[in-house]
């Protein structure tokens, strides 16, 4: 009730300003619309930087873009053949939105691939160059050995820029000679912008930003895309900017090159991370406290020391001008909260992370796995009947991958039947990781076959493996540290929904059954992992082993029918892992999952594999059932070394 | 940084053009080299793009300048100043840059070690602000005449009798002269004792280094301050050679060294280099055959393109990012 009395209130003073500075005089009223177009934005650059987690230093190159496509569609004066036909100014916002959104794909879909720090100075050379293109256009001469083809062309206005600019018309609107239409039609255009990236952030599309964040890797391994995900956020956040240039350059009726200037990118990045990046309040008082700052506060100041200086006599205060410091100041700023409050001035308080040791309390609350606490929607979805366990789900033929010269797998085979667990042992550095990563794409073999459900699974990226029905666990564990404990398991679904930008926005009657169901199943999972009551937590808050059971939670909420579990009992105490080998017995025999399970503790693996396959220095030398492999000759030399005595001696049952 | 000096005569043939223009491009790309080893040799060790390395460099021609006021100099050097009062003052502002680099690492960078890799960047960016806005406030917005304290001789001219379009100074062969040793130097350094040691050791694998014994910490202060010392040098040339300094002159510098960084491949210190080198003749050429107002434009698609295309670079070596 409280929020929305608030947000009222907000509402009430937001449309009832401008009246009230008519009223008194103060006329703020087109800075304070100036200052709203900067905030948006600072919310558009917030979609890369604090959801994507991609360091944007280019911004206000898509700021440039987006006016410039007002500028030169909507002014009467440019007399380029192209254009100065004065479109509409209600069109021109959205073409400049489109061509912004265009441009971002343009400049995302090579450079994403790089890593991040290489990507921010990516994006900073694409917005050194705009300006310096938009500069240099305005007057082009191709000659060619005396021919000259094209001759002092004017595509941009070069330095001089573009004015005038065609203003908006709305019949009997004085957008002409009022500032306050302009208030209103920012304060429009910026309130649909706040509400359309609310809904993205909460949509399956934002989760899928932050999962990227967080941990690109173990999101590729959760069925998010990382590219076409990127992508996303890079044109998005430039298709703001775009309507924001637009308007911006209708507003001032004249733009320039000077006005998109790296300082510019840099300003709008102090204000995403002042605020708190990834919070829309955070960006937005970000946003308020650097214009008012840099408006008010620092000529304010200047105009109080001078005064100080005149009645104290000091000539060095009276010739002060503090503005002259304005860039020194967001320098310091940065510099200030990232030493300071990383997560800004709105973002989360994060705990201090919870000792390494497992937690007591936590361990004797995790109950034992119980057959009806199996969500039922994972047993329809997954369990595909009776299946002859002879019938193989994933299988592996002459494996090979080489790292320069260390072979890490030698012509390795492998069946997984349907609903079969198999065990995959060896000593430390045996390739068994390796094995996990050719298989889910994350690396590519040299050689080999490698089938699942009779399709094969070469050159596929992790992604698209995970929908296939193959879902892993990490050795350390990889979760999604920043994001909920219930988020963390809604990625996990990312690749089973299906939601799109308009549907996230829009949020028609589909897409909220979805949602409203793919949170009901999340909460399902967490009650059958038993973390029922810590779904608001934030996942690197939990004690040890409820991180492990949340990687697993997250694992079947892809709906996988092969788990791949990558040492799942490591650094559990004998209770927990007695509890977690109960937890995969169980779904093995009640969802016929099959899974493959990498494990040093010997008991685990005796204990609930059907068959298991010993890897040594990537070879497979020995592959049977447990009883088997614990009298494997070659098994007890691999781990205790040739002279070890000639009785079973790999503990077991 | 236009070359207003040995600009192309009108009544040059062609290749006197291009001699001229491959002589204005050693003499620059020796200087973005000094600059671009600053910035491979913190992002060897620490993976930070140090984006304040190109305002150290700024702040080298002034502080330079300084000491030169300092010392009373205001004039053209003669015959014995030239090798006590230049060498005198190439270790000043070398020291004092070397300790304004620690002083940037110790109070932005280092507090967030442990942080995600893209904080420490943006506290460079911050860093970088300052510092212009320092020498902004220090020497003023227009641009600040050097003295000439180093004598121009028309070398061809002169000292050969020979009658060419063709400039070149004491100048010219002063930048690649104070170039080489410093070069020599860091090459010893890097290769020959401990703390270079220590430094490739470091920068391969910091916690196997750690392990071993290496004082991590101190390596990368190492590293900081000769990176700040190189990028004092070079200040020191840039402005004996073009006898002019902006506050706003390190970004535009320091970008072109990061690109020659990237280029020769970063964490490589021949890349450096070499990559110094081929922007400074690729940013001369540009501007003698393409347009100078388009030289920036094409040294950034440079930098994007090798960036996406061949990150490793020229010379540096791949690596793949763990899984």
């Amino acid at each position: 009730m409280n929020s929305r009395l608030g947000a009222a209130v907000l509402a009430v003073v937001l449309v009832a300003y401008p009246f009230v500075d008519q009223a008194v005089g103060l006329h703020t009223v087109h800075a304070v619309s100036d200052g709203m177009i900067y905030m948006l934005l600072a919310l558009g650059l917030n979609i890369v930087v604090g959801y994507a987690g991609l360091l944007d230093l280019g911004y206000a190159a898509f700021f440039a873009i987006g006016a410039y496509a007002m500028g030169l569609l909507n002014s009467p004066v440019l007399g380029s053949p192209l254009y100065g036909h004065a479109w509409s100014f209600w069109l021109c916002i959205w073409v400049a939105a489109a061509v912004s959104a265009l441009l971002g794909l343009v400049i995302g879909a090579p450079t994403l691939r790089v890593r991040g720090d290489y990507l921010a100075i990516i994006t900073l050379g694409f917005g050194e160059i705009i300006p310096v293109a938009i500069r240099n256009l305005g007057d082009v001469t191709i000659e060619i050995g005396g021919w000259r083809p094209i001759e002092r062309l004017n595509l941009t206005g070069g330095e001089n820029g573009v004015n005038p600019v065609g203003r908006p018309y709305l019949p009997g609107v004085p957008f002409e000679t009022d500032p306050v239409p302009w208030y209103f039609l920012i304060l429009i255009i910026g309130a649909a912008s706040v509400w359309a990236m609310t809904r993205l952030r909460d949509s399956r599309l934002g989760r899928a930003w932050m999962a990227i964040r967080e941990d690109e890797t173990a999101a590729d391994c959760t069925g998010v895309n990382p590219v076409s995900t990127k992508l996303l956020a890079f044109a998005l956040g430039a298709s703001f900017s775009g309507f924001a240039g637009s308007v911006y350059a209708a507003k001032l009726q004249a733009i320039t090159p000077g006005a998109f200037e790296f300082q510019v990118s840099i300003m709008l990045l102090c204000m995403v991370v002042l605020g708190g990046a990834g919070s829309i309040r955070g960006v937005v008082l970000g946003a308020m406290l650097i214009t008012v700052f840099d408006r008010v506060i620092l000529s304010q100041t200047t105009f109080l020391v001078r005064g100080i200086g005149r009645t104290l006599g000091v000539p060095a205060l009276v010739s002060l001008d503090l503005t002259l410091w304005r860039w020194f100041f967001f320098g310091l700023g940065l510099v200030l909260v990232m030493l300071l409050r990383p997560q800004g001035l709105a973002g989360r308080r994060v705990q201090p992370l919870a000792g390494a040791d497992v937690d007591e309390a936590a361990a004797l609350d995790a109950a034992p796995p119980r057959v009806e606490a199996i969500p039922r929607w994972l047993r329809e979805q997954i369990a595909t009947g009776p299946v002859a366990q002879a019938d193989a789900l994933l299988d592996v033929r002459g494996l090979t991958k080489a790292f320069g010269g260390v072979v890490a797998l030698n012509a390795v085979d492998l069946v997984v039947p349907r609903g079969g667990i198999i065990g995959l042992i060896g000593p430390n550095g045996a390739g068994k990781t390796t094995f996990f990563n050719v298989v889910t794409g994350l690396i590519r073999p040299d050689a080999g076959r490698l089938t699942f459900a009779g399709a094969s699974l070469v050159g596929l990226r992790p992604n698209a493996i995970v929908a296939r029905g193959i879902a892993r666990t990490f050795q350390s564990i990889r979760l999604f540290q920043y994001m909920t404990v219930l988020d963390n398991v809604l990625v996990g679904e990312h690749c089973r929904l299906e939601a799109r930008v308009a549907g996230a926005v829009l949020r028609p009657p589909r897409v909220r059954a979805e949602e409203a169901r793919a949170r009901e199943r999340a909460r399902s999972l967490l009650t059958f992992v038993g973390l029922s009551g810590k779904e608001d937590e934030l996942a690197r808050n939990l004690p040890y082993g409820d991180q492990r059971r949340l990687e697993i939670a997250r694992a079947l909420a892809t709906e996988p029918r092969l788990l791949l579990l990558d040492e799942p009992t490591a650094g559990m105490n004998p209770r927990e892992s007695h509890t977690l080998t109960d937890l995969i017995g169980l779904l093995r025999r009640e969802l016929s999952l099959s899974i493959l399970l990498i494990e040093h503790d010997m008991q685990v693996v005796m204990r609930i594999s059907d068959r298991i396959t010993v890897l040594d220095y990537g070879t497979r030398i020995a592959e049977g059932t447990p009883t088997e492999i614990q009298r494997h000759p070659r098994v007890i030399e691999a781990y205790l070394g040739t002279g070890a005595p000639q009785e079973p001696v790999v503990p077991g049952v | 940084m236009g070359g207003h000096f040995g600009a192309p005569h009108f009544h040059m043939t062609w290749w006197e053009v291009l001699v001229q223009q491959t002589i204005n491009g050693l003499t620059r790309g020796a200087v973005f080299a000094l600059i671009a080893l600053g910035y491979t040799m913190v992002y060897g060790i620490i993976e930070l793009i140090n984006f304040a390395h190109g305002d150290v460099f700024m702040l080298g021609l002034f502080i330079s300048l300084a000491w030169f006021g300092l010392l009373g100099v205001t004039g053209t050097l003669g015959g014995w100043q030239l090798v006590t009062v230049l060498p005198l003052v190439f270790v000043l502002t070398m020291l004092t840059t070397a300790g304004l680099n620690v002083a940037i690492d110790r109070i932005a960078y280092r507090p967030l070690r442990r942080s995600p890799r893209l904080a420490p960047l943006i506290t460079a960016i911050g860093v970088s602000f300052m510092l212009e806005n320092v020498a902004l406030l220090w020497k003023g917005p227009a641009p600040i005449a050097y003295p000439d304290v180093f004598p121009s001789v028309d070398i061809l001219r002169e000292w050969f009798g020979i009658d060419s379009a063709i400039f070149l100074t004491t100048k010219d062969v002063l930048v690649v002269v104070a170039t080489i040793p410093l070069m020599i130097a860091l090459t010893y350094f890097v290769r020959r004792t401990r703390w270079g040691k220590a430094m490739r050791a470091t920068a391969q694998d910091r916690e196997t280094a750690q392990a071993m014994g290496i004082d991590v910490e101190r390596t990368i202060l190492v590293t900081f301050l000769v990176g700040g010392a190189l990028a004092g040098a070079a200040g020191l040339i840039q402005g004996m050679y073009y006898n002019i300094g902006m506050w706003w002159m390190g970004y535009q510098a320091g970008l072109r060294a990061f690109t020659a960084a990237v280029l020769g491949g970063i964490g490589s210190m021949g890349g450096a280099a070499l990559g110094g080198l081929v922007i400074g003749f690729l940013s001369a050429w540009s501007d003698q055959y393409i347009s100078a107002r388009w030289t920036n434009a094409i040294v950034f698609s440079i930098l994007i393109i090798v960036l996406v295309f061949r990150p490793h670079g020229l010379l540096g070596e791949r690596t793949p990012d763990k899984a």
